[in-house]
């Protein structure tokens, strides 16, 4: 079968400026919910009724979000912090617990 | 047991937003009348009584702007017209009307009923004409995302027909969690976009079961690496944001989001699993939507089984309860294996949100007591997977 080419997107799909759905507002509901239970030191500070667009919606589900699972940073940025983590553990294997960690 | 089944180690579901199943696959009846789409005489009335018809003008953006109410009242309305009579029939005659109500353009609500032709959707017509697509998948509720997206998950909404928050019930499991608790025990993970995407499976999941999550670069990954759980569900991305590779547009098909841009997520989940043939062999990948968005759909929705739980008037917004008792507006929903016949058209059994865990349980699972009613009474699809031999071919996307 003949390869599909898929056409892309134009460059003006992009908007970030664009105002929330009701499906975003809701997910933001949801994470401020999950959020309200955080220590206050690990609140983002974002007021949610002020969140207006689709980009600064992200801002808050990221914050939110990377409180909760922060494997799901880049990848990449993952990876490269697990090696250094694993490096840092060899090394520092037999040295005693009370030891700084690494930065 | 079938080879397809015997070699299948995979089930991926891919959930799109909001798109009806005429609106999306609609106009592929001209290209083989077994698929129940459009014939191009279905119509509805305006709010001046003209009779509005459907057209093949669906644009990929800024044409359901503002976006169709899909909340519960609102689907009522677009299902049964107004009539608030008991017993009363699904007519879906009220789509025009109800889409008027977003901004009183006579004109503007016509554009409910608009389709898009195939060309304009290569990849999602492509993989229904190449593989399956089902005649009859319908939302689980007719109602907004959040609800629905419970189904898939829990088999149920927990007697939630809205976007509120909701908290899981005894006994019943997320489809995870029966999963990695089983003996042995299977692997099942929650893709979601980015953390700027995040997921919509928030206050039970992501909050209690963080281990469950991983991204679409994990993904794309896992499929690399041949990793893959034995049970994945992906999100798309449901926002434009900034993101780390730059400008990241959404790719969930929500109007007012770009359809072009779901369609190339979608041909990436389709290519990460094909391009690894061990992957390919012993995979199989639903493509489904949550609910229609408010988009125009021909086909009513049937009764089914009741759910257990009862939504009550001031919940529904309708004045009236409503038992669970009656399935949302149909959807697209395509299943892709390289074990499913070429054009596979699945007529005459009806699917929902609920066949989702009910597949995966019953597959890897087998006898698992605990599930809702829905979840029990629905029919499941890899039956589909009933080649003797593999095929070797199926479509190429090129994304870049």
């Amino acid at each position: 079968m003949a390869v599909i080419k898929v056409p892309q997107p134009p460059k003006s799909a992009f908007n970030k400026n664009r105002p929330v759905s009701a499906l975003l507002k809701n997910q933001i509901l949801h994470l401020h919910e999950v959020e309200r239970k955080f220590p206050p030191a690990q609140h983002s500070n974002i007021y949610i009724n002020a969140i207006k667009t689709e980009g600064e919606a992200a801002a808050y589900i990221q914050k939110v979000t990377a409180r909760l699972h922060p494997e799901g940073a880049k990848r990449v940025r993952f990876d490269i912090a697990a090696a250094v983590e694993t490096k840092a553990k060899s090394r520092t294997k037999s040295k005693p617990k009370s030891q700084p960690k690494r930065k | 047991m079938p080879p397809g089944l015997d070699s299948l180690k995979h089930i991926v579901v891919l959930m799109m937003e909001n798109r009806s199943f005429d609106h999306m696959l609609g106009a592929l009846k001209a290209q083989n009348p077994l698929i129940d789409g459009l014939t191009g005489n279905e119509s509805n009335l305006d709010t001046t009584g003209a009779t509005i018809k459907v057209q093949p003008l669906a644009e990929f953006q800024s044409q359901l702007d503002p976006d169709p109410d899909h909340h519960f009242p609102a689907v009522d309305l677009q299902i049964f017209n107004g009539d608030t009579s008991n017993p009363r029939v699904a007519n879906m005659q009220g789509f025009v009307k109800s889409y008027y109500q977003q901004q009183n353009d006579v004109g503007h609500s016509a554009k409910i009923l608009y389709y898009f032709t195939p060309d304009k959707l290569p990849v999602l017509t492509t993989l229904a004409t190449e593989f399956a697509v089902f005649n009859g998948w319908f939302a689980s509720i007719p109602g907004p995302t959040i609800c629905n997206r419970a189904f898939p998950h829990y088999g149920t909404s927990f007697g939630q027909v809205s976007m509120d928050v909701f908290y899981v019930k005894e006994p019943y499991k997320s489809i995870y969690e029966r999963m990695i608790a089983a003996n042995p025990a299977h692997t099942a993970k929650i893709y979601y976009f980015d953390q700027a995407s995040s997921t919509m499976e928030i206050v039970n999941l992501l909050q209690n079961q963080p281990q469950l999550f991983a991204t679409y670069d994990q993904f794309l990954s896992d499929c690399k690496a041949g990793t893959l759980p034995d049970y994945s569900f992906v999100e798309p991305n449901y926002n434009d944001h900034d993101g780390d590779d730059g400008e990241e547009l959404a790719s969930d098909q929500h109007p007012d989001h770009n359809v072009q841009a779901g369609e190339l997520f979608i041909a990436s989940i389709y290519n990460a699993i094909k391009e690894n043939p061990a992957l390919w062999a012993s995979t199989a990948l639903l493509i489904v939507y949550d609910e229609h968005g408010g988009i125009y759909d021909h086909v009513p929705p049937p009764a089914c089984t009741p759910d257990g739980f009862v939504a009550q008037p001031n919940d529904t917004g309708t004045g009236m309860p409503f038992a669970f008792d009656r399935l949302g507006v149909r959807v697209p929903a395509i299943l892709v294996s390289p074990w499913i016949p070429k054009g596979t058209v699945v007529t005459g059994r009806v699917f929902e949100h609920a066949s989702i865990p009910a597949t995966v349980t019953k597959f890897f699972l087998g006898d698992y007591d605990p599930r809702s009613p829905r979840e029990k009474a629905a029919d499941t699809f890899l039956d589909l997977l009933s080649l003797p031999t593999m095929r070797t071919d199926g479509p190429e996307f090129q994304t870049s």
